[in-house]
């Protein structure tokens, strides 16, 4: 098949994306790389900064369906995925569906949702279903969830535990744009207020063909051997408490193969797992003395070699 | 990722810090004994500190405080009593310092300073003690140091036999080289002396016989001496180990001399030679070869079967057919000697010499005075009239005991002979050699030791401090010094068996030792055996010294030259190291790096040549742009050999042949070695 098209449009996409988000062109990039993934995204970040605007926007680039839901302690799993209604005329219950159905359904503060609420939605996100009173509903395809949380004021929050935070493939922050960049957000016309002349650059079936690619994308022996040397690191490193799991591991690589793609390469080189390796790695691994799980990552980043390994023919 | 400020950048964990305490505690404990006990306290003190301050309790000390601390435990050793100068005093400073070192421990370093001040530490030991039990205790000091040591360096807390278990194997790993070094390196005599303490210098025969002297020795199972015969063992009751000669009698007390001299003049007084003793002799009977171990005593005075005629060792013979250590018995000493038991000694004696075998107080003891005179009326000669006064032992109630009644009056002869009638050996051989004097015969007091504990196991006899013995020497015409034991009139258990036998009605064996071996059967095998561990310790690890060792050397290898003991030691170091490289796995082969990757990796040695330095972290493609933009005439070269690095790494051709890959990748780096090289030589010139 011809993928020459699909990846255009989807770098058009991407320029489309910067258009309204600006200055954050590694951050847009991942979000997107974390959807060709088939992963969910989790963005870490002050209020302010735009993160709504990154869901809107790529929904709207990428004709997805959007819903957002504002998180609160008060929140109950059935106000996400919905409920039986009594119809009167039909004298019979039937199902009304909450706003999890839709294909790009952002979350907002998730944190500040009951430890219940929460997992009904991490359950969704991972079987990609939800069921209620005995009847399962299948999610629409591609499905999409980005999670924001708010790290500063944790009083009254309910943090994400280490297993659930393993749920989301990336976790990104976007942070405080650069001078030039908000002096063009003071002027008035881009940002937010670009949103509605954002068009819809890809359809679905583009989206879903872009998705299944990513798995098809080449690692070579040598790639392998820089991954295992970096997660080998994260368990051995002596300022590592909690090292790599393997389902980590695995969503690096799949997360590499998909940055890959959409570098327009057909295999994967070590920039490619060094550009989501902080992010991707970052809320998986645990330091010692206060390390931050991202600082570490970068640490181990730096340290392990990029290049090297016993190659092909030795492995063999 | 070698760092060389690592060591000194990582601070000392809480763990680690523990282990510390454990080892300084180990190594400090044994020496507790012998410097001031004070010194543990100070390390708890100061360990404590520094725990309390990891824990965030307390604040590490200033300057001043340190000051003040350390200036109080100077202090504290100059008011100690410790001689300003010696050993102890520097044992203590040191020791003092290793205390206090563990309030200073923060990084790693300090920690090191510290274990290594412990390893020399438990060399100081050995200067104190030199049994088996410190070398075993040694052994484990530095087990602990050596695990106390790899808690440090790691980060992770492991588990404490863990530990020690890597503790012990390292040394394992070292015991090949430690055997080497031990049979090897060359002996010399010390090129300087120091005294060692002798405060613990074990209780031995002292050089006076006052009645209680040897029944205080008698409480004690302490060793004195082992031997080793080369041919047949003698009689139990042949057994006499003549150690001093006391010819002098004040009516109280016998001593060697009339004067009270210290040993060290004993000695020179009667030092001789081996032609002087051995033109005084009358050889009969065969010649006994022994080997005897003594245990330290701080005395110069040995125990053998007399008279000896040939000595193997350090030591010399005295002018009355003792022999005698030229120094203080300090650490143990061993001797081989060649007695001839049965030899007639001093056939002829000249009357100067007789008459000081005739000494007596000019007055007291009235009563034994006459006896001997009575005795000695009716007796046709000496011998006969010897034999009477033997005969009198055992025939009157004479007992021999361990508890004998206190001697109340000054005329302690009369006293004994005629009253009290109880008595040890000290007592029968005084009183004999006095009734001999009185008779005008000349005869002497011998102390020493008589009959030993055969220990089957080590094929060796042990004589304990409780086989102290004294007895006496006749001087008659014809047959010189005769040997006279009056005891055996009374006991002759004693000679025969030993002293347990001789007094086991009375139970007064040992009584004053609660704890010891000897006294239960039971537990007798035990202690055989320990002493015979103990035996071989001596004989084989201590005893090895330079004589032994040219011994040891001629017998394994013949005659040594220079270049033969070079070739052996060399040879020996190669196969050690060769058994550490296999035991480590350093012999193993290290799966290499693929060859592209080395041919990369010598494309980096050569722009690093350039001064272009890849991080490790940096990629290739991210290098080749670093580095074609610092060498710009380079760029094509550059680009071309790192993008076909990158094609054969990461997108390698399925069909292909990867071998022709790195052929072309072989081809593109020579002819960038080429280009830099022209580069080089165009910039240079």
């Amino acid at each position: 098949m011809n993928t020459t098209p699909l990846l255009h449009d989807i770098n058009a996409a991407l320029k489309a994306l910067n258009q309204v988000i600006l200055g954050k062109e590694e951050q847009v990039r991942l979000a997107l790389s974390c959807l060709l993934a088939n992963g969910h995204l989790l963005v870490e970040d002050l209020p302010g900064m735009g993160k709504t605007t990154l869901a809107h926007a790529l929904a709207n680039v990428l004709g997805l369906a959007y819903k957002r839901v504002q998180f609160t302690s008060d929140l109950l799993p059935a106000d996400l995925v919905g409920s039986a209604v009594f119809d009167p005329k039909t004298t019979t219950f039937h199902f009304h569906p909450g706003p999890i159905f839709s294909t790009l359904f952002l979350a907002d503060e998730l944190n500040r949702a009951t430890p219940k609420a929460q997992s009904a939605l991490l359950e969704a996100m991972e079987e990609k279903q939800v069921s209620i009173d005995g009847e399962t509903h299948t999610l629409p395809a591609p499905f999409f969830v980005i999670a924001t949380q708010n790290p500063q004021s944790q009083s009254g929050t309910f943090p994400l535990p280490e297993s659930q935070l393993d749920r989301f493939l990336l976790r990104i922050s976007l942070g405080y744009p650069a001078a030039t960049v908000e002096r063009e957000l003071l002027k008035g016309n881009k940002g937010r207020a670009a949103l509605p002349q954002l068009s819809q650059m890809l359809n679905r079936e583009s989206l879903l063909t872009l998705q299944k690619l990513v798995p098809q994308i080449k690692v070579s022996d040598t790639l392998l051997d820089y991954v295992q040397r970096l997660i080998a690191r994260t368990r051995e490193d002596e300022l590592c408490y909690l090292g790599l799991s393997p389902r980590g591991a695995m969503a690096l690589m799949r997360s590499a193969q998909s940055w890959a793609l959409l570098q327009g390469r057909g295999h994967v080189l070590p920039e490619d797992v060094q550009a989501v390796f902080v992010a991707v790695v970052g809320h998986r691994i645990i330091g010692r003395k206060e390390t931050q799980g991202e600082q570490l990552a970068r640490h181990v980043l730096h340290s392990v070699d990029a290049i090297g390994g016993i190659g092909v023919k030795n492995s063999a | 990722m070698p760092d060389p400020g690592y060591m000194r950048r990582s601070p000392v964990t809480y763990t680690g810090m523990l282990w510390l305490l454990a080892a300084q505690l180990v190594v400090m404990l044994p020496l507790a004994f012998y410097l001031p006990v004070w010194l543990i306290p100070v390390l708890l003190f100061s360990a404590g500190w520094r725990l309390r301050v990891m824990q965030g309790h307390m604040e590490q000390p200033g300057t001043i405080g340190i000051l003040i601390i350390g200036s109080l435990g100077i202090i504290a050793l100059t008011v100690s009593g410790i001689p300003r100068v010696s050993l102890d005093m520097m044992a203590s400073l040191l020791m003092l310092g290793f205390a206090y070192k563990s309030l200073e421990v923060i990084q790693r370093r300090d920690a090191m300073v510290v274990i290594l001040t412990g390893y020399l530490l438990v060399g100081v030991l050995f200067l104190y003690s030199q049994s088996i039990l410190a070398a075993l205790y040694g052994v484990f000091s530095m087990t602990v140091l050596t695990a106390s040591m790899i808690a440090l360096q790691s980060s992770k807390s492991t588990v404490m036999l863990v530990n020690l278990r890597l503790a012990g194997l390292m040394l394992l790993l070292c015991l090949p080289l430690m055997i080497t070094f031990f049979v090897f390196t060359p002996r010399f005599s010390p090129l300087w002396t120091f005294t060692l303490p002798s405060s613990q210098a074990k209780t031995g025969m002292t050089d006076r016989l006052t009645p209680g002297d040897i029944a205080r020795l008698s409480q004690s199972d302490e060793p004195a001496f082992r031997v080793n015969f080369a041919g047949e063992r003698p009689a139990q009751k042949a057994l006499y180990w003549r150690g001093l000669v006391l010819n002098h009698f004040d009516g109280k007390t016998w001593t060697q001399f009339a004067d009270d001299i210290d040993p060290e003049s004993v000695k020179t007084v009667l030092k001789t030679n081996e032609y002087n003793i051995k033109n005084r002799l009358v050889k009969k009977g065969s010649g006994l070869r022994y080997s005897v171990i003594y245990e330290k005593t701080a005395q110069p005075w040995l125990f053998a079967l007399s008279p000896v005629v040939d000595i193997q060792g350090d030591a010399a013979f005295g002018r009355d057919f003792r022999i005698m250590a030229r120094k203080n018995v300090m650490e143990p000493l061993q001797l081989t000697l060649l007695s001839y038991p049965l030899a007639l000694r001093d056939v002829i004696l000249p009357p100067w010499r007789q008459q000081l075998a005739l000494q007596l107080p000019s007055q007291g003891n009235p009563r034994s005075r006459q006896l001997a005179q009575e005795l000695l009326a009716k007796s046709p000669t000496k011998s006969h009239f010897i034999q009477t006064v033997m005969n009198r032992y055992r025939t009157q109630d004479f007992y021999y005991t361990l508890r004998p009644p206190v001697l109340q009056t000054t005329d302690t002869i009369d006293e004994f002979l005629f009253s009290s009638r109880r008595g040890f050996c000290a007592h029968y051989a005084g009183s004999f050699v006095f009734l001999m004097r009185a008779a005008g015969i000349p005869a002497r007091i011998v102390a020493g030791y008589q009959g030993g504990e055969w220990n089957e196991k080590g094929n060796y006899l042990t004589v304990h401090q409780y086989d102290a013995h004294a007895w006496t020497e006749v001087w008659l015409e014809n047959q010189g010094w005769v040997r006279f034991d009056p005891t055996l009139m009374v006991a002759p258990q004693r000679i025969e068996q030993n002293l347990q036998t001789a007094v086991s009605e009375e139970g007064s064996f040992l009584e004053g030792q609660l704890l010891t071996f000897a006294k239960y059967n039971w537990l007798n095998s035990i202690r055989k055996r320990l002493d015979s561990g103990q035996y071989a310790w001596r004989k084989f690890v201590l005893g090895y010294n330079g004589e032994t060792q040219s011994q040891l050397m001629q017998r394994l290898f013949g005659k040594l030259s220079l270049l033969k003991t070079a070739l052996i030691i060399a040879s020996l170091f190669f196969v050690i190291s060769l058994l550490w490289l296999v035991s480590l796995g350093l012999a193993r082969r290290h799966p290499q790096e693929a060859p592209e990757h080395q041919l990369y990796r010598r494309f980096c040695t050569l722009l690093e040549k350039q001064g272009i330095h890849r991080a490790p972290s940096q990629t290739p493609h991210n290098f080749a742009q670093l580095a074609a933009s610092r060498l710009p005439a380079l760029a094509s070269e550059i680009q071309t050999f790192t993008n076909n690095y990158i094609q054969l790494c990461y997108s390698p051709p399925e069909d292909s042949d990867s071998h022709a890959t790195l052929q072309r990748l072989k081809t593109r780096f020579n002819s960038l070695s080429k280009a830099i090289k022209t580069l080089r030589k165009t910039t240079g010139t």
